[in-house]
This record gives structure tokens, sequence and C-alpha cells, in this order.
């Protein structure tokens, strides 16, 4: 846009007296910056930022007069982290049911279910887990009554309208846990899931008549809905064996079939990488805690890579969602390669999810960034400055405001 | 008759050859070693680099400089990072093992708000594989607890994580039982729901109070009858003996209590009865009143960010940890999970860098005391383990590089000078009955 530099200082000044976080056109300078464009960094390169995209990344830019500066020499600058599947936003207290919206529970609702209609952006997991690097995430339905939970969004964690794409993927659940919404077996597990798909495929309202523990009218228009869509299948699955299944089940229907945990994924990789299936692995998720998840093991990551698998992360916890480096540190520690679990937290996630201008800093790009003190995926490392499509966040959270509250105990209590 | 009961009392004795439930863990062979060069963090304040430790017959024969090589291995670890063992100081491994079946769930005798009576040791499955999973993390003790369903869940016990096939096999030799006390939401949940007593906050400190009164009178009586005052002792209660036991400091109390308030009312608790608080656990609001901690010499057992699972987790700070070692007050790093248990080292290094973050000046040196000295202080165990200093016992691990790196990894771990991991060699892995043939790699269905 050609905006006369004067007019914007006087809009982003207007801006700041509004209260709103300084929104500005930016420059970065000076930082190592994975763009994820190439594995290698720009070394000491500045990325300017207008109107909220990328506007050009390099050494030696020159810096617009009236760019807000920001100081990132001897730091790293990466795309915003993006967690593949979170209930940001759907829970604030998990044993409070009242703050709880991510399942229902005694009421007949299964893939029609849909988190936009719940999305709360207030919600305070979203600053704490924003002042850690992460800016977006899938925000995913839990099953409740049905193996098909619903539809999930997307979301970024500051910036505007936290809702970016409704109905980005489908989720559901392939297991012993998911055949108890079907009469306790596996077996009937994958023929309800089967009849359901091709069921959707011939739909038509009018003539469907449904009985029994038949989806409803509307689950099945949702399902009709989403196999026009395109949009990823996500199911929440571990044993190698329902792994399988689930693959024949979306290659035969030509869906794109994402893996959510996959504990034994690895076992089956060779079948996943020529099936072109993605999975969204719990690197911490290594023990048996049940016997479909004997064959866990830390490197699931590293060998699922290995083998060409496209692997995305996610920390299995909304209000620590922050902890999503160091699980993609932990993958590293166990074999894989530290710019390919950098990429499963920026750019793959972006393009698994259908975000083609996330995870990467080029013109044009979304601005979300972040500076980091030093390498991000290690703990002794903090985010310095977030970035939300070009918006500087404000790096304050609840948690800030406690710890400023009771770092000196000796002040007067009650009143700051 | 009296003589007669002695006879007899020798002969049982001599029969078992130990107390019933004591520990039985023999210390395995340990060859004389020496590690170094190695950077070493002592547990106990100091970081010195490029050092030897010389470990003999089990114990830390001395740190220095060019110490004498004769009849030991040398294990060269230049660059490398030696820490003592690390401590978990809550743990329920064994009692809510893997899998996680409802044939395992042995954790929370969840039937009545007192079951101060119930050991869990007595639950504790030694085949659990997560206690190997642990070991690669380089925990060499932990402590196991009941779960906290009620307001006095039963005694814990501290184990050394060493592959045994019965659970005295693991028991830390003379290491003191805990009592597990529970605050807050969980014993007014389980019961309250359940139209049970306790319901509220002010029904658990009632249920406290009248359980310690009760204890009170069975010690006087017992007192009475070991004076000779009173013919016979009371009626042996299970219940009783427990908290007698912590009246007469036998016991140690770790009292699981996340909000401030709740804690500054159990330090009330135990003023009133007399009775001492080792360590609160799960303590997300000590900072809060980390001076009124500090003064009163209780532990916090602390989580470096977890919150939010219930409203009393609601005000975690991740400097929770740094505020509470900053007021002087003895700060621990816990893990209640088997997860991160495997990563202490890591909880540790969040808490370390939480405080980096805003200028608070905390060093290596005390983050490693969090999971290991600090811990076990609280456990009654520090003149044994926990740092690593002349005469403690060798309970080691050898990591790969700084242990606050993300990418470090255990490589080796001893336990009393006994090499029980090894990343590098298969063979030094200890495998559980349960991972034969189900979770070691195995081929593809």
């Amino acid at each position: 846009m050609n905006i006369p530099a004067s007019w914007r200082i006087l809009a982003a000044a207007a801006l700041c007296a509004l209260g709103g976080s300084a929104f500005a056109d930016l420059a970065v300078l000076g930082g190592r910056v994975y763009a994820m464009t190439d594995p290698e960094p720009l070394a000491e390169a500045t990325v300017l930022i207008a109107d909220g995209r990328i506007e050009a990344i390099g050494p030696d830019l020159e810096v617009p007069f009236d760019y807000r500066q920001i100081d990132a020499r001897g730091k790293i600058v990466t795309p915003g982290f993006i967690e593949s599947h979170s209930q940001l936003g759907i829970v604030e207290i998990s044993a409070e049911e009242t703050t709880v919206d991510m399942a229902v529970s005694e009421y007949p609702l299964g893939p029609a279910f849909n988190v936009r209609y719940a999305l709360n952006p207030a919600s305070s997991l979203f600053a704490v887990n924003r002042m850690d690097g992460l800016t977006r995430a899938m925000v995913a339905p839990r099953p409740g009554v049905d193996p098909l939970a619903g539809f999930g969004a997307l979301v970024r964690l500051g910036g505007g309208t936290a809702l970016v794409q409704p109905e980005a993927a489908l989720f559901g659940q392939v297991g012993a846990s998911a055949a108890a919404f079907t009469g306790g077996s596996r077996a009937a597990l994958l023929q309800r899931l089967i009849d359901a798909f091709d069921e959707a495929a011939r739909f038509s309202p009018g003539r469907y008549e449904p009985t029994g523990a038949d989806y409803s009218r509307q689950d099945m228009a949702a399902l009709k809905a989403f196999l026009r869509s395109g949009k990823p299948l996500v199911l929440e699955v571990n044993r190698a064996s329902d792994i399988l299944r689930c693959v024949e089940l979306a290659q035969a229907r030509d869906l794109d079939l994402i893996l959510l945990g996959g504990a034994e994924a690895w076992q089956v990789r060779e079948r996943l990488a020529a099936a072109g299936v993605k999975v969204i692995v719990n690197v911490h998720s290594n023990l048996p805690r049940s016997f479909e998840t004997l064959g866990a093991r830390m490197d699931n990551a590293a060998l699922l890579r290995s083998a060409g698998v496209e692997v995305l992360f996610t920390a299995g916890n909304s209000h620590n969602a922050r902890n999503l480096r160091q699980l993609a540190g932990n993958a590293v520690a166990e074999g894989m390669p530290w710019h390919d679990a950098l990429e499963a937290l920026t750019r793959k996630a972006a393009l698994a999810w259908g975000m083609s201008d996330v995870g990467i800093l080029r013109p044009g790009a979304a601005a979300d960034l972040v500076v980091w003190s030093g390498d991000p995926l290690e703990l002794t490392s903090w985010a310095d400055q977030v970035i939300i499509d070009g918006q500087l966040m404000p790096m304050r959270s609840r948690q800030t405001r406690l710890f400023e509250r009771y770092k000196d105990l000796k002040r007067p209590y009650g009143y700051h | 008759m009296l003589a007669a009961g002695a006879v007899l009392l020798a002969l049982t004795a001599a029969a078992q050859d130990r107390e019933p439930y004591e520990s039985t863990y023999q210390p395995r062979p340990a060859a004389d070693f020496l590690i170094g060069p190695v950077n070493l963090l002592t547990g106990a304040g100091e970081r010195l680099e490029d050092v030897e430790v010389l470990v003999r017959q089990g114990r830390i024969a001395a740190v220095g400089r060019s110490l004498p090589r004769v009849d030991v291995q040398v294990f060269p670890a230049q660059g490398k990072w030696l820490t003592p063992g690390i401590i978990d100081v809550h743990s329920h491994l064994g009692t809510y093992p893997s899998p996680a079946v409802r044939s395992t769930s042995d954790g929370n005798e969840a039937t009545d708000p007192n079951t101060a009576q119930v050991w869990v040791e007595h639950s504790v499955w030694p085949q659990d594989p997560q206690f190997g999973h642990a070991l690669a993390g380089g925990v060499t003790t932990l402590h196991i607890l009941p779960g906290s369903a009620n307001l006095f869940g039963g005694r814990g016990v501290t184990l050394k994580n060493v592959p045994a096939r019965t659970v005295q096999d693991m028991k830390f030799p003379g290491a003191p039982q805990s009592l597990k006390m529970a605050c807050g939401e969980n014993p007014k949940r389980v019961y309250g729901e359940n139209k049970r007593a306790p319901s509220t906050r002010m029904g658990n400190m009632a249920g406290y109070r009248a359980a310690w009164a009760k204890a009170q009178a069975y010690r006087e009586k017992q007192r009475a009858h070991a004076d000779g005052d009173a013919e016979s002792p009371p009626d042996r209660n299970l219940q009783l003996d427990t908290l007698a036991a912590v009246l007469d400091g036998e016991i140690l109390v770790h009292n699981h209590c996340y909000r401030a308030d709740e804690m500054a009312t159990m330090m009330d608790l135990a003023r009133e009865f007399g009775y001492r608080i080792t360590a609160f656990h799960h303590a997300v609001e000590s900072y809060k009143i980390a001076d009124l901690l500090a003064k009163a010499d209780i532990c916090s057992a602390m989580w470096a960010d977890w919150w939010g699972f219930k409203l009393e987790a609601f005000d975690t700070i991740s400097q929770n940890v740094a505020l509470v070692e900053a007021a002087g007050a003895c700060a621990i790093v816990h893990s209640d999970s088997a997860q991160d248990i495997q990563r202490l080292n890591q909880e540790a290094a969040k808490a370390l860098a939480a405080a980096r973050r805003v200028g608070m000046e905390l060093s290596e040196t005390q983050a490693i005391a969090w999971i290991t000295k600090n811990a076990a202080t609280a456990l009654g165990i520090a003149d044994r383990t926990g740092s690593v200093e002349v005469g403690k016992a060798a309970d080691l691990a050898l990591w790969n590089r700084n242990p606050f790196s993300i990418y470090a990894r255990a490589e080796k771990v001893w336990i009393d000078g006994h090499l029980y991991y090894d990343r590098e060699d298969p063979a030094r892995r200890p495998v559980r009955d349960f991972d034969l043939e189900q979770t070691v790699p195995g081929s593809a269905p």
C-alpha cells in the first residue's frame, strides 16, 4: 500500500492513544533469522514489517525512519510457533465444567459439533502461551459421545480476531476409548466410521431417515460438507494395527489423513510415508500407559521423520501449549534434525492446516514472528518479543501480574 | 512368662532376621572407579570444572584433581557433567504404573477421608516399567506417596530406583516413612460429592483436628503404659499408630496443599497439635507466603509450570520456585508424573530460566539442589545421598552436556556405586518383566 509515511505515523499514534498495542510498521534488526525458506539462517538480518505482513527481509536493508525498531542483535528470530492440537479458548479451568466446552456428554452430537461457536479469545490461556512464542493453534474438539468429535478451528493468539479459520479439520478417535462409544469393540467402531463416510457421500436430507444409533441429519450434513471440503481428517490413534485400519479407511476415500498421537506409528512408518499420512506427535508420550501404546518411545518423531513422514507437534496440554518447544527439543535430542523440528513447529504445521502464508518469513507472508534470547528449543532461552500479524504483543499475562504483585512481600498488600 | 516371651521374640527374630516390612535392599557389587576430568555440580553449592570424583566401596571417596588412579576403573568425561542422582519427592510410580488399567490402579484408598493406616509400599508394583524410564532420566531415589483423595492418605515410602523382585528390596534403608496429607479441592470433592464430610475446606480442617485430637489421646495412653502408669496399652489402632508416630517425630508430614492461605492454616494446625510439616507439595502459591515458609523452615515441592487444571492451580507463576529460593526457604522441584520424572533437570531449567527472564540472579548450583540436595533433606536422607561430597553414597548421574540443556541426556547412572544404567549399552538398561516381548522394539504387525 502506498500510504504516505506521515499518515501512518498519525494512524499508529491514534491507535496507541486508543490503548491498542502498537500497530506501527516494524523493523526487527540484526537477528539471526530462521526464515524457513532455507535451512541456513540469515545472519544479522533485518525483517521489515508493514501493514501486518513481511515487507522485506535480508542484511543491510534500509530502515524507513518511521518504522519502530526492535533490536534483535545477538538474538534468534523465527516464525511464531504453531500448536497442532489444543483446546485453547474452549477450556479455562479443566476441573470446572462451566468453563469447559471441548466435548458434549449425554447429548447426541457427533461430527456436527463445531468448536467455533464456543471459542473464547479472552481466555487467560492465550496470553500465557503467547508470551512463550506460540502464535497460532489448532483448536480441536474432544470425543464425548461419538468417535467423530467434530470440527476444529484455527486460531491466532493475538493481533485481532482470534478465529482464523473455522472448520479447518474434522477430528475423531480410533482405539479403546472410542470403542466405548460403539458397544465396546474396535470392530464396531471401524464399521461405524466406514458406514458413516459412505452414507455421507450419498447423503440427501430429504431421503435420510435415521433410526437407532444412526447419525442425525445434522451430523450427516456436516460429514458430507467435510467430504467435499478436502480438509484433513485427524484421527487420534496409537496402536499400529489401528493405524493401518485408519490409513485404509482414508486411502479408500482419498481423505487427507493426519494421525494424532501415533504412539506406534514408527512401527508402520514406511506405510505412512507411502500414503502421505502426517503424524501429530506428543514427544513425551513414551510410556506403555495402555495396551495400545506398548510400543511408545521417545524417538518416535525422529524415526518417522527419517522415513520421510511429515511430523507435527502437540504439547498435549492447552494450558502449557507453551511447552511445545520443549517437546521439539527433546525430539532433537532423540535424533530428529534441529531444522526439521523447527519446521514442524512453523512451516510444516502451517501447510498441514492450509495456511500458506504463515510459518515462513518472506515478503507477503503474515508477520508472525518471535525474537528469542537464544536457541528457541533450549529451555534456558525465552521469547523476548512476540509479533502477530505485524502487531507487537504485550509481554504480559495474568501470571506476570501475579509475579509483580508478590515479588516483594514487604510492600503493603492489596493495591498493586 | 516374661522370659518365655523374650525367648519367643528372639526365636522369631532369628527366624526372620529382620523386622516385618523392613528394607532388604542390598547394594550390588561396585568396583572402585574414577570419573574425570568432568564438570561437577555437587548439589551442595559448588560448581567445579574439570575435576575428578573417586568412588570407593560405593561411596564418594574424594573430589579433586590428580587423584590416585590405583586399582580403579577410569571414566574420562571431558566436557560432560556429573550431578548427584536426581531425587523425586513426589512420585506415584508402582502405584499408578504402566499399563494404567483398572487392575493396576493402587494409588488412592479413596474410601474414607482418613486412611492414615494404609502404607503405600503395600501397593507398589516393582515391575512398573516406568521405574526404568525414570532411571534413564537420572533418578536414583524416589518418594512414593498415596494419592490426595483423603485428608490423611497414608504412609509414603522412599525407594532406591533399582530393579527388584520385591518392594522391600527397593526400600531406602533407614529412610523415615512419611504421612501424606491433602488440603483443598480433592478431599472435599471426593467426599462432598457423596454427601459425606468433608464437603468444604472448613470440613477438611474439622477432619484433621478431630483425628489429631484422637491421636494425642492415644499417645497419652501409650505413654502412660510405657511409664507404668497404666496396666495395659490402648487397643492397637493402625490409623492412630501413624498419627502418633508423626507426633513423636518419627514420620515426616508431606502435605499436598496448593493455596497460600490454606498452607498458613495448615501451619496453625501443626502448631495446635505439636507436629512439624516437612514439606508442602504442589505448592503453587508458595511465592505468596515465601517469608512465612522460610521462617517455619518448611520445604515447598513445586512444579515448574503446571497450572489451570483446577482452580486452586490457577495462580501458578513461572517464578514460584525462584521466589521461594530467594526468600531463603527450601525449594524443591517435583514431578508427580511418570513423564516429568524422566526430565526433572528440564523442569529445573525452566524454573531457572523464568527467574533469569525477570532479572533474578539464580545459579545452576541452586537449581541442581532443587532436584537433589533439597529433596534429600525433605526425605530425611541428606546425610546419605543428594550431594557429591566425601562419605556420601555414590548415587550419580553423568550427563553428556550441561544438564540444564534440553539436549542433555543422562549417559550413566550409578546407585551406591553400581552402574545401573548406561545409555550406550543396551545390556545396562533395566528391563521389567512386563517389558518382555511387549515394550521392547519389535516387528511391525
